[in-house]
């Protein structure tokens, strides 16, 4: 009997630490997933923004990355957010939280059109 | 057939923000180079007629900066919102600027010498030449700028 409670206050401690160990690694993958998710990138290259049509959920940051030699801006069509002019290998950063359809373009170059999806 | 329309819209063409701009700088650019070219044949070949269409191209093209220097000012102020303005923008701002003054500069002399009756100042042609490539560099980056070179 002695016997038997040593080995059940030895065991317990284990067991609760092993459940502990994989809830918390349960939710650290978790986390890591909706990390990933939160997250977007547009890239900004000859003239263009691509993908040119983003589709993410509300919450997600969407950065913007002018990989071209020619200084670019963003700039949202009702003016929700505007970037100042992006240099080559420069970033702009913009939250979404609401849903809905938000147009953008470069004030410098018009004609340079995008569009995040949020829904 | 919408676009054609829409090109002869008084709304927008005068709404056109920046792009009057791109459209306007082929004026003082075309008027200046066929100008310092003119010049230099006249003085070549010692033809009045060429001197006065040297003359009056130059004068065009001193006229014809101030609405490209206006509406580049404007597109800044509209587009950019005056934003301090760093790398190609800077360097095209610049070279704008020195192109505008060096473009005056040249129809100035040519004024002076007309009204004197002088005979042309050697510095001139210096300043002639420095003058185009000013301009040169400046539409090269302009170009740059809106994609149709370089891009």
């Amino acid at each position: 009997m002695r016997r038997r409670v040593w080995i059940v206050a030895l065991a317990a401690p284990v067991v609760v630490a092993a459940l502990l160990l994989g809830s918390d690694s349960r939710g650290l993958a978790a986390s890591a997933a909706q990390a990933q998710a939160s997250s977007a990138e547009v890239k900004i290259d000859n003239f263009s923004f691509g993908p040119t049509t983003l589709t993410v959920a509300p919450g997600t940051t969407v950065t913007w990355t002018n990989r071209d030699d020619i200084p670019h801006t963003v700039v949202s069509d009702d003016k929700v957010f505007k970037s100042k002019v992006l240099d080559t290998d420069e970033k702009f950063s913009y939250t979404f939280t609401k849903p809905g359809t938000y147009g953008y373009f470069c004030s410098i170059h018009p004609k340079m059109t995008g569009k995040v999806v949020v829904q | 057939m919408i676009g054609v329309a829409k090109a002869f819209d008084p709304g927008t063409v005068l709404l056109a923000k920046h792009a009057q701009h791109v459209v306007l700088v082929h004026f003082p650019i075309a008027l200046f180079l066929t100008g310092v070219a003119f010049d230099w044949v006249a003085r070549w070949t010692n033809r009045k007629a060429l001197a006065e269409a040297a003359y009056y191209n130059l004068l065009l093209a001193a006229a014809s900066t101030l609405p490209v220097v206006v509406t580049g000012v404007l597109a800044w102020q509209f587009q950019l919102e005056g934003e301090r303005l760093k790398g190609i923008l800077l360097l095209h701002l610049v070279m704008g600027w020195a192109s505008t003054v060096l473009i005056c500069a040249v129809w100035w002399v040519h004024f002076r010498v007309r009204r004197r009756g002088t005979a042309t100042p050697g510095y001139l042609r210096i300043v002639e030449c420095v003058a185009v490539v000013a301009v040169a560099l400046t539409g090269h980056l302009g170009g740059f700028l809106s994609g149709v070179s370089g891009g």
